[in-house]
C-alpha cells in the first residue's frame, strides 16, 4: 500500500498543562492527520482526557489552569492570545463519556447548535436536523418522535443523539472522550461502525481505555503513561495503529498492549 | 434496672412532646376555624365591601389587596433572585464576594419584619414620596423575602448537572447563552416550585405592610400606587381599633380565611414539589 | 448553506470583541442583582439610623437607651424597660421552647415510627406557616381569658407573650434541631447501641452532646424569631409602659412598643425614638448573626 501524503489537521507541539502548581501532562507532541481516526490509549489517570480537553480549550473553564506549548489547527496555534475560543469549539466538537442530551426534545437538541449561529428559518433547521441525525445513524429510529424528550432514549441512542448534535454545527474535528464506556456492547458496535463512516468527512480523536476498540477503529494511536505517582502524563509512543499493536517500539507500550499492567 | 426505667420514662416524655406540637396545631386550627369558618365562607363577607361604621362589612378589597401584593412582590423579587442566584452559582462560584453576600443575606433573614416596615416607611413611602401603596409594600416585601427566595433559586440552579453546561459550551455557546438556553430552562420547574412557599409568607405578613401599604380601603385597588389593605394587616387593625360593632365576627372570619389561604398554599407547594421530584426521577434515566 | 464553524482564521474579529463585551455587561447585571442584598442591608442601616438621630440628639443617648422613664407626653423616651421586656419574654420563651423544640426533634429523629414522624413534621411545617396575627388572635381570645380565670390576673402580660412566642419559635427550633440530629453520622448511634446502651442513654450521652453546636444555633435562631415577633405579642402582652419583673405583669417589648405608638406618633422626637428602638432591634439581630457565625466556625474547627 502506497503511503499517501497525509495532511495534518492538528499538530500538538510540546504541550504541557498545569493545574495550579501541579503538572498534569508534560511535553506531548504528535500529529492528528486529517480525516483519520487517532486514538489515545493508556491506563486510568494517564492524562488522556486532560490532553483531549486541551484540543478544544475546554480546560480553560477550570480555574488555575495553565498551558505551555502549542496546539495547531490548520497551522494556527489555538492558544495564541485573542484566539476565538467560541469559534474553535464549533470547529472542534466533543462527545462525552456519559451521554448528556439536554432536557429538551430530540429536535431541539440537534437544532441547538445551528440556532446558536443564527439559523432560524424552520426549513433550514428541519434539513440540518434530519441530515445530522442521518449521519449519526439515528434518523430512522427517531424520525417519528422528534418532539419527544432526548432523555427518553436508550443509552446508545442518546450517545448517537449527542453525535448528531455535534455534527449539526459542521465541525471539522470531533473529539470522543471514552464515548462507549457507559454504553452496552451492542450499542458500542453501532457507534464504532458509525465512526468508520464519519471518517469520510471528519477528523476524529478518540480517547479510550479499551485497547481492542482502539485497534479496531483507529488509524493512528498514541500511548500515554504516568510513570510514577505524582509525575505528569507523558506521550510514550505514537504511530500508525497496526505498528503500535503488532510491533511497538517502546517496551512500556508493549507491556500495556499485552496486558501486563493497566 | 435503673437504665431501663429511665429509658421507658424518656420514651413516654418524647411521645408527649411530639404530641404537644400536633395538639397545639390542632387546637389552633379548630378554634380559629370554629369561630370564623362560617363567616369566612359567607359570600357577603367574601365579596362585600367593608363598612367604616356599621355592621355587615365584607373584605373583598382586602382579599384583592393581598393577591395584588403577592403578584407585585413576586414580579419584583423573582428576577432579582434569579439574577443573583445566577451570579453566585455561575459566575463567581467560590469567591470572597460570595461569602460577604451570604452574610448580608443571613442578616436580612434575621431582621424583625417591623424593621423592614419602618424602613419601607422611611424610604418608599416618605423619601420616594410614594405614600402608602402596594408598590411600597411590594418593594419592602421583596427585600424581606430575598434571602429565602435566593437560596431556593440557587439550589435549583446548582442542581443542573455540569455536563449540560459543558456540552453547550462545546457546541460553541457563550457562557451567557448556556445559562439562558440550557441552565435556566432546566432549573425553571425547581424555581417555580420554590416560589410557592414564600407566597404563604407574603400572605401572612402584617408588620411590614401596615406601614407601607395601608390598613383600610373601601374600594378594590386597581393601580400599584393605590393605597391598599392586605387582609393580615386589616384584621390586626380591626382588633386593635374595633371601629364597627361586629368587629369580632370580622376578625374571626378574616383569621379563618387567612388560615385557609396559607394552608392551601402550603399543600400546593408540597404537591408541586412532589410532582417536580417525580418528573426528575423519571426523566433523567439512561438505560 | 452557511459555514458556521469554518473560517480560515480564528482570530478574534470585531464580532468576537462585541461578544466579549456582552458577556461582561451581562456579568455586571447579574452582579448588580446579587448586590441588592448588600445594598439593602446597608440602606436599612442608614435609614433607620438617620431617622433615630433626632431622638438621639434631642433626648440624649443616655436618656434614650439607658433610662426606663418612658412618658412621651412630657418628652421622655427611655426604652430600657422595653429592652428588658424583649429580653424577658425571649428568655422565657426559650426556657420553654428550647426543651420542647429539641425534645420534639429527638422524638422525630429517634422515637417516632416513620408514619407518625411524617405527620408531626407536616404539623410543624403548617405551624410555621400560620400568620402572626392569627396566633395573636388565638392568644387574645383563648389564652388571655384562660390565664385570667386560672391566675386571677389580667390575663394579659409576660406569660401570655411567652406562650405565644413559644408557638412562633417552636417550628424554627424543631426543624433546625432535627436537621442537626439527622446529620450526625450513623456510626455514632450504632457504636453506642452496640455497647448495650438504651436509647435514652444514647440520646443524652452521645447524640445531644455531639449535636451541641447545631442545637445551639437552632435555639439562637429561635431567639431571633422571638425577638423580632411583633403582632402576636402585641395582642397579648398588655402594652403597658412600665417594665415589670413579674411573670403576669403587663408590659411592652421593643417591637410591640413601636407598633402601639407608631399610629399616634407624629414625625418628631417621638417617632424618632421609635426608630431608635428599631435600631436596637437591628443591632440585636446582627449580634445574633455574629454569634452564630462564631459558633459555626467553632463547629468547623472541632471536626
Amino acid at each position: 500500500m502506497a503511503e499517501e501524503a497525509l495532511e495534518n489537521k492538528m499538530v500538538i507541539k510540546n504541550l504541557s498543562m498545569f493545574y495550579g502548581g501541579f503538572k498534569a501532562i508534560e511535553d506531548v507532541t504528535f500529529d492528528v492527520p486529517a480525516r483519520r481516526i487517532t486514538a489515545l490509549i493508556g491506563p486510568s489517570g494517564c492524562g488522556k482526557s486532560t490532553l483531549v480537553r486541551c484540543l478544544n480549550r475546554m480546560n480553560d473553564l477550570i480555574d488555575g489552569v495553565r498551558v505551555e506549548g502549542e496546539v495547531n489547527l490548520d497551522g494556527e496555534n489555538i492558544y495564541q492570545p485573542g484566539f476565538d475560543t467560541i469559534g474553535l469549539r464549533r470547529r472542534v466538537g466533543m462527545v462525552f463519556q456519559r451521554p448528556n442530551p439536554f432536557p429538551k426534545s430530540i429536535y431541539e437538541n440537534v437544532a441547538y447548535g445551528p440556532r446558536l449561529v443564527g439559523i432560524k428559518e424552520k426549513g433550514k433547521l428541519d434539513f440540518i436536523v434530519e441530515d445530522s441525525l442521518k449521519k449519526a445513524a439515528l434518523w430512522n429510529e427517531v424520525k417519528n418522535i422528534l418532539r419527544d424528550s432526548g432523555q427518553n432514549l436508550s443509552g446508545g441512542q442518546q450517545q448517537r443523539l449527542c453525535i448528531a448534535r455535534v455534527i449539526a454545527v459542521q465541525p471539522e474535528v470531533i473529539l470522543f472522550d471514552e464515548p462507549c464506556s457507559a454504553i452496552d456492547p451492542v450499542a458500542t458496535q453501532l457507534i464504532e461502525d458509525l465512526m468508520a463512516d464519519l471518517k469520510e468527512n471528519y477528523t476524529m480523536v478518540i480517547v479510550t481505555h479499551n485497547m481492542q476498540q482502539a485497534a479496531r477503529v483507529s488509524d493512528f494511536t498514541a500511548f500515554m503513561l504516568v510513570q510514577e505517582q505524582g509525575e505528569p502524563g507523558r506521550l510514550i509512543e505514537y504511530g500508525d495503529t497496526n505498528t503500535i499493536f503488532t510491533n511497538p517500539t517502546d517496551e512500556r507500550t508493549e507491556r500495556y498492549i499485552t496486558g501486563r499492567f493497566g | 434496672m435503673k437504665a431501663k426505667r429511665a429509658d421507658r420514662i424518656a420514651t413516654v416524655v418524647f411521645w408527649a412532646l411530639g404530641g404537644i406540637t400536633v395538639a397545639i396545631l390542632a387546637f389552633i386550627i379548630l378554634e380559629v376555624l370554629g369561630r370564623g369558618l362560617i363567616t369566612a365562607l359567607n359570600p357577603r363577607f367574601l365579596f362585600g365591601k367593608p363598612n367604616a361604621m356599621a355592621s355587615g362589612g365584607g373584605i373583598f378589597p382586602m382579599i384583592v389587596s393581598t393577591f395584588y401584593l403577592v403578584a407585585l412582590t413576586i414580579m419584583i423579587s423573582l428576577p432579582i433572585a434569579i439574577g443573583a442566584a445566577i451570579y453566585m452559582a455561575e459566575y463567581a462560584r467560590k469567591s470572597k464576594v460570595n461569602s460577604f453576600i451570604r452574610f448580608c443575606l443571613d442578616s436580612l433573614a434575621t431582621l424583625p419584619s417591623i424593621v423592614f416596615g419602618l424602613f419601607g416607611l422611611a424610604l418608599f413611602v416618605t423619601a420616594f414620596r410614594w405614600s402608602y401603596c402596594l408598590m411600597a409594600g411590594a418593594c419592602t416585601l421583596a427585600i424581606l423575602n430575598l434571602p429565602i427566595l435566593l437560596r431556593s433559586t440557587e439550589e435549583a440552579i446548582k442542581l443542573v448537572p455540569d455536563t449540560y453546561r459543558e456540552a453547550s459550551m462545546c457546541l460553541g455557546a457563550s457562557r451567557w447563552t448556556t445559562i439562558r438556553q440550557v441552565v435556566i430552562p432546566s432549573a425553571l420547574p425547581g424555581i417555580i416550585t420554590a416560589t410557592i412557599l414564600p407566597i404563604g409568607r407574603i400572605v401572612g405578613e402584617s408588620a411590614a405592610i401596615i406601614y407601607t401599604v395601608g390598613v383600610f380601603i373601601r374600594n378594590v385597588p386597581t393601580n400599584p400606587f393605590d393605597t391598599a389593605a392586605p387582609l393580615a394587616g386589616y384584621i390586626w387593625a380591626r382588633q386593635a381599633e374595633h371601629g364597627v360593632p361586629d368587629w369580632r365576627a370580622i376578625v374571626n372570619g378574616g383569621a379563618a380565611l387567612l388560615l385557609i389561604m396559607v394552608f392551601i398554599i402550603y399543600f400546593l407547594a408540597r404537591y408541586a414539589g412532589r410532582k417536580y421530584q417525580e418528573k426528575k426521577l423519571l426523566g433523567a434515566g439512561t438505560r | 448553506m452557511s459555514a458556521p464553524g469554518g473560517g480560515a482564521t480564528g482570530l478574534l474579529g470585531a464580532k468576537g470583541a462585541r461578544l466579549a463585551d456582552r458577556e461582561n455587561w451581562i456579568r455586571l447585571v447579574m452582579f448588580g442583582c446579587a448586590s441588592v442584598s448588600i445594598l439593602s442591608i446597608l440602606l436599612i442601616f442608614i435609614f433607620i439610623f438617620k431617622e433615630s438621630l433626632p431622638a438621639m440628639r434631642n433626648v440624649g443617648v443616655g436618656n434614650l437607651f439607658f433610662s426606663t422613664n418612658y412618658s412621651p407626653q412630657v418628652g421622655k423616651y427611655g426604652m430600657l424597660g422595653f429592652i428588658w421586656g424583649t429580653l424577658f419574654t425571649t428568655f422565657g420563651a426559650m426556657l420553654i421552647g428550647a426543651p420542647l423544640g429539641i425534645g420534639t426533634a429527638v422524638f422525630l429523629d429517634q422515637v417516632a415510627p416513620e408514619r407518625i414522624g411524617r405527620v408531626v413534621r407536616r404539623g410543624i411545617e403548617l405551624l410555621a406557616g400560620i400568620p402572626s396575627v392569627v396566633i395573636g388572635w388565638f392568644g387574645l381570645i383563648l389564652l388571655v381569658p384562660f390565664l385570667r380565670t386560672v391566675t386571677g390576673t389580667a390575663g394579659f402580660g409576660v406569660f401570655a407573650a411567652v406562650l405565644v412566642l413559644v408557638v412562633m419559635a417552636l417550628p424554627t427550633i424543631t426543624t433546625l434541631s432535627a436537621e442537626t440530629l439527622k446529620s450526625l453520622p450513623l456510626e455514632l448511634k450504632e457504636a453506642s447501641a452496640a455497647m448495650g446502651a438504651t436509647r435514652w442513654q444514647t440520646i443524652y450521652k452521645v447524640l445531644l452532646p455531639s449535636a451541641r453546636e447545631g442545637l445551639l444555633i437552632a435555639v439562637i435562631l429561635g431567639m431571633g424569631r422571638a425577638i423580632g415577633e411583633t403582632m402576636a405579642v402585641q395582642m397579648v402582652i398588655g402594652n403597658a409602659r412600665a417594665a415589670t419583673f413579674s411573670l403576669f405583669g403587663r408590659t411592652s417589648t421593643l417591637t410591640t412598643r413601636i407598633v402601639t405608638d407608631m399610629a399616634e406618633a407624629p414625625p418628631g422626637d417621638h417617632r424618632s425614638a421609635l426608630f431608635a428602638m428599631a435600631l436596637v432591634l437591628l443591632l440585636l439581630a446582627m449580634f445574633l448573626i455574629i454569634i452564630i457565625r462564631f459558633v459555626s466556625r467553632e463547629r468547623q474547627l472541632s471536626r
